[in-house]
């Protein structure tokens, strides 16, 4: 293998990319991207972008970087031409796995029909954020890691695909160099599914990079450390990809509950394991540990609106993170029946999903059909439960007390991918005066940036990719929602009603500088909620960044 | 030319290949097996709420509220994006003005078929005047023609010029829009050279059903009958199928939000789904070629 990939050092190709090219060439980068690719932000932000961290001369001579100059995934270089092909022969074989009914009944319809019938019309390629934010990348076109997989597929898995496949479906090569490419490439996409939005034939492209990143999980033992060993791995080991267990998070809760108790003169005691109560309440544990001010408030609002809830310390069972719906179906199942097999054991009349987008995607819809018989555990979002609690009038509210600019960040895995949009603008709309909308907002949002897993993912200089590219049209969102206020005199609010949103909105913020640029700071639905409660003396919203 | 014996035995031949692969890539489709959810907003028969994209997750423990769907958003909106080509309009203008030509093209032809079926119904039923609808449908089928060839020559342009498609333009696409092309042209040059198309076409027709040999039609007329016959046989095997899998990729993945009921349909499929091995070959897997889903995905994964 040859050299690549840092800015000042690469080997890069001149030529425009084609379909074949993934193959082509593996010593040198594919497509090169950094911040002067990339569209300008509104002023001040347009200014300067923050340099890109340069790779390591270690992670340059040790690791696979010729995708795009950036390394999320740090596949060690081959040790020899052996290794090369065994790796080759698994894809292959995976290949052949992702087709058939018994291993991948979970998503071979819309598999089979996207591979099959995408006319490439290229109607999707401006509705994906990372392809508008970088100006057009040929790699991050959606339709480009689609079409080698359909290539490959016919040339690969197809009677007769070596002698007919060019005709049907265009050139490719199987080898090192297009499995370690397409690999780095799944994780281009935020699986926003936007581009799915746009298709006029129903193609999902999102599906595809999910699709990808399975075969490579589950037949080449591929994926991401962080969502992986450190997430559903960690998760069914210990009971959290947090890494805590359940004595870690029974004292973190009590801390969290003493520190409300200081903060808003109300005592709470979180419930743990309560037999027959009528909501489980499951966390994305990541909230207990980076905003402990959300699963306190929730607190405080179920107490004072009298609900029968509780926490459990069952393994798992207070980890609402799924990060198998990211890559791998045998994960997502394991912990999916985890969650159920809590709630039963507590026999609750209902799970309801915390503050967290893929934990309500993958709890109340995509495990629907595993979680069968005594399993089938009622799953509900706890957006419609607060919408349920703020206009029961059992908790006295001053709309007043959240006189600020608020806006809106919708979860593409609670809005476009389950349809729960107005609830939580319903009660924005009544308990914040200055609350405005995102263009476009609702089920036409853009992805955080921080989807798919990236927000927990920031190796090398993928922070800077995920952030300044993955992130930059939400960035202009939230800019273009707080035009009328710009400066840093009023302090404004983005509310993010998802914890993986949260991790990315917080490395964005950071990243541009925002809070001090601009005055914004962002948090969750509850913590408005809390704000704006009578009994709740002293403001509950911190300005500052956290 | 051929002769009529061998331009009705071809006939059969290409319209047998179509009618049977059609009929086994449509249940090709139709029998993958149930998913995992995968629904995608705005589901248009969530009533009262496909306008915003919601859904009935909206609704506080929607398992015990009832299920209001409204058919008719989702026909209309069906209707919409198969006549207009709505998502194109919306996403890809530029396309849209040769793309919306080429579609209501063929579905102009297809509807001076079915004119012609009727008219020549009727005729054979006594009501003589319908003979008289022949020009009419000759009429129509010129304008279909019309769209289709200018839809058909801009999409081909664009394949070969637009940076978005060339990379992406395989041989075979670029053979299909010369095919529908031909069969547009020679339908055209047929009707400018002021022959009665329709008139030529249903006694063609009616010469297949009979096994009439005597059946005689021009060098321009048998070119384009056969040319369009020899698009219906190759049309099952292309992409150009994206028309049925339209329909399942709406209602069976966009749109497909059926709930799992206990011992209900899904239940059912869901649990015959979840007892078939598993053969992944990852470590963590641990899938030993024997355990199925069930067994990988309750296995105690605790240190």
């Amino acid at each position: 293998m040859g050299r690549c990939c840092d800015r000042g050092d690469e080997v890069v190709s001149t030529k425009k990319v084609r379909v074949k090219d993934i193959g082509k060439r593996g010593d040198e980068v594919l497509c090169p991207i950094g911040p002067e690719d990339l569209f300008e932000l509104p002023p001040p932000y347009n200014e300067s972008e923050p340099a890109w961290k340069e790779l390591s001369e270690a992670t340059i001579d040790k690791v696979v970087c010729n995708l795009d100059g950036v390394v999320a995934l740090s596949i060690p270089k081959p040790k020899d031409e052996a290794e090369e092909k065994e790796y080759v022969e698994k894809f292959r074989i995976g290949l052949t796995k992702l087709l058939e009914k018994n291993n991948n009944w979970t998503f071979l319809q819309p598999l089979m029909l996207s591979l099959e019938y995408c006319v490439n019309c290229q109607s999707c390629n401006e509705a994906c954020p990372v392809f508008t934010s970088s100006g057009g990348k040929e790699i991050y076109r959606p339709t480009y890691r689609a079409e080698v997989l359909r290539r490959l597929v016919a040339k690969y898995t197809k009677p007769g695909g070596k002698l007919f496949s060019r005709f049907t479906h265009g050139d490719i090569d199987l080898n090192w160099t297009t499995i370690t490419r397409l690999y780095e490439l799944a994780y281009r996409c935020t699986l926003c599914r936007r581009c799915a939005q746009a298709c006029p034939i129903g193609i999902d492209n999102g599906l595809i990079s999910r699709e990808l990143r399975k075969l490579f999980s589950q037949e080449l033992g591929w994926a991401a450390k962080e969502l992986h060993e450190k997430g559903t791995v960690l998760q069914l080991e210990v009971g959290s990809s947090t890494g805590m267990n359940e004595v870690v998070v029974k004292d973190n809760i009590e801390f969290i509950d003493e520190d409300m108790a200081d903060e808003t003169g109300i005592e709470v005691t979180t419930p743990w394991d309560k037999e027959g109560a009528d909501v489980l309440l499951i966390h994305n544990a990541g909230e207990i540990l980076s905003w402990p001010e959300n699963p306190g408030a929730f607190a405080i609002i179920l107490d004072a609106a009298g609900i029968d809830w509780t926490l459990s310390s069952e393994s798992v069972g207070y980890d609402g993170v799924n990060y198998g719906l990211f890559y791998d179906d045998v994960q997502l199942s394991r912990v999916t029946v985890k969650h159920a097999e809590a709630a039963k054991k507590l026999k609750v009349n209902k799970i309801v999903a915390g503050e967290c987008g893929h934990q309500h995607k993958a709890m109340l819809t995509v495990s629907d059909r595993v979680l069968t018989g005594d399993l089938a555990v009622k799953r509900e979002s706890c957006l419609t439960l607060l919408e349920e609690i703020v206009f029961s009038g059992k908790i006295e509210f001053d709309p007043s007390k959240n006189d600020f600019p608020v806006t809106l960040h919708d979860p593409c895995n609670i809005v476009r991918n389950l349809g729960i949009v107005e609830p939580q603008r319903r009660i924005l709309r009544y308990l914040c005066p200055q609350f405005r909308e995102m263009t476009p907002h609702g089920v036409d949002n853009y992805c955080c940036g921080g989807g798919s897993g990236f927000a927990v993912m920031s190796p090398n200089n993928f922070t800077d990719w995920r952030v300044s590219v993955g992130g930059r049209m939400k960035l202009k969102q939230i800019l273009d929602a707080f035009a009328d206020q710009p400066g840093p005199e009023v302090p404004k609010y983005l509310c993010a009603p998802c914890s993986n949103c949260k991790g990315q909105i917080r490395d964005l913020l950071q990243y541009y500088d925002v809070l001090e640029k601009s005055n914004i700071t962002y948090g969750g639905l509850v913590e408005l909620i809390v704000n704006a409660m009578v009994d709740v003396k002293k403001p509950f919203i911190k300005w500052e960044m956290h | 030319m051929f002769s009529s014996t061998v331009l009705i035995v071809l006939s059969w031949a290409l319209l047998a290949v179509f009618v049977v692969a059609f009929v086994l890539r449509t249940i090709r489709m139709a029998k993958l097996p149930i998913h995992l959810r995968w629904e995608l907003a705005p589901v248009p028969h969530e009533k009262g709420k496909s306008h915003y994209g919601g859904s009935y997750l909206e609704e506080f423990e929607w398992w015990t509220k009832p299920r209001e769907t409204d058919m008719v958003k989702e026909a209309s909106y069906m209707l919409q994006e198969i006549l207009f080509l709505r998502a194109v309009w919306e996403h890809n203008r530029r396309l849209w003005w040769f793309s919306f030509p080429f579609h209501i093209g063929m579905y102009v032809l297809i509807a001076a078929g079915g004119l012609l079926l009727l008219s020549g119904g009727l005729e054979l039923a006594g009501v003589e005047a319908a003979a008289g609808w022949r020009s009419g449908t000759t009429v129509l089928a010129a304008a279909g023609f019309a769209l289709g060839g200018f839809g058909a020559l801009g999409l081909m342009i664009s394949r070969i010029v637009d940076p978005r498609f060339r990379d992406y333009t395989t041989p075979a696409a670029l053979f299909n829009l010369i095919l529908l092309l031909a069969i547009f042209a020679t339908g055209g040059y047929a009707i400018a050279a002021s022959q009665n198309l329709a008139s030529a076409v249903w006694g063609f027709g009616t010469g297949l059903v009979t096994g009439d040999i005597a059946v005689e039609l021009s060098g321009v007329q048998q070119a384009h009958v056969l040319l369009g016959l020899l698009f219906l046989a190759y049309l099952p095997f292309t992409r150009m199928m994206h028309f049925v899998a339209k329909y399942f990729t709406y209602h069976q993945v966009r749109w497909d939000d059926e709930p799992l009921t206990s011992g209900g349909r899904l239940e059912v499929e869901a649990n015959r789904l979840l007892g078939q091995p598993v053969t992944w070959g990852a470590p963590h897997v641990n899938a030993n070629g024997c355990k199925n889903w069930v067994d990988v995905a309750t296995e105690e994964m605790k240190s």
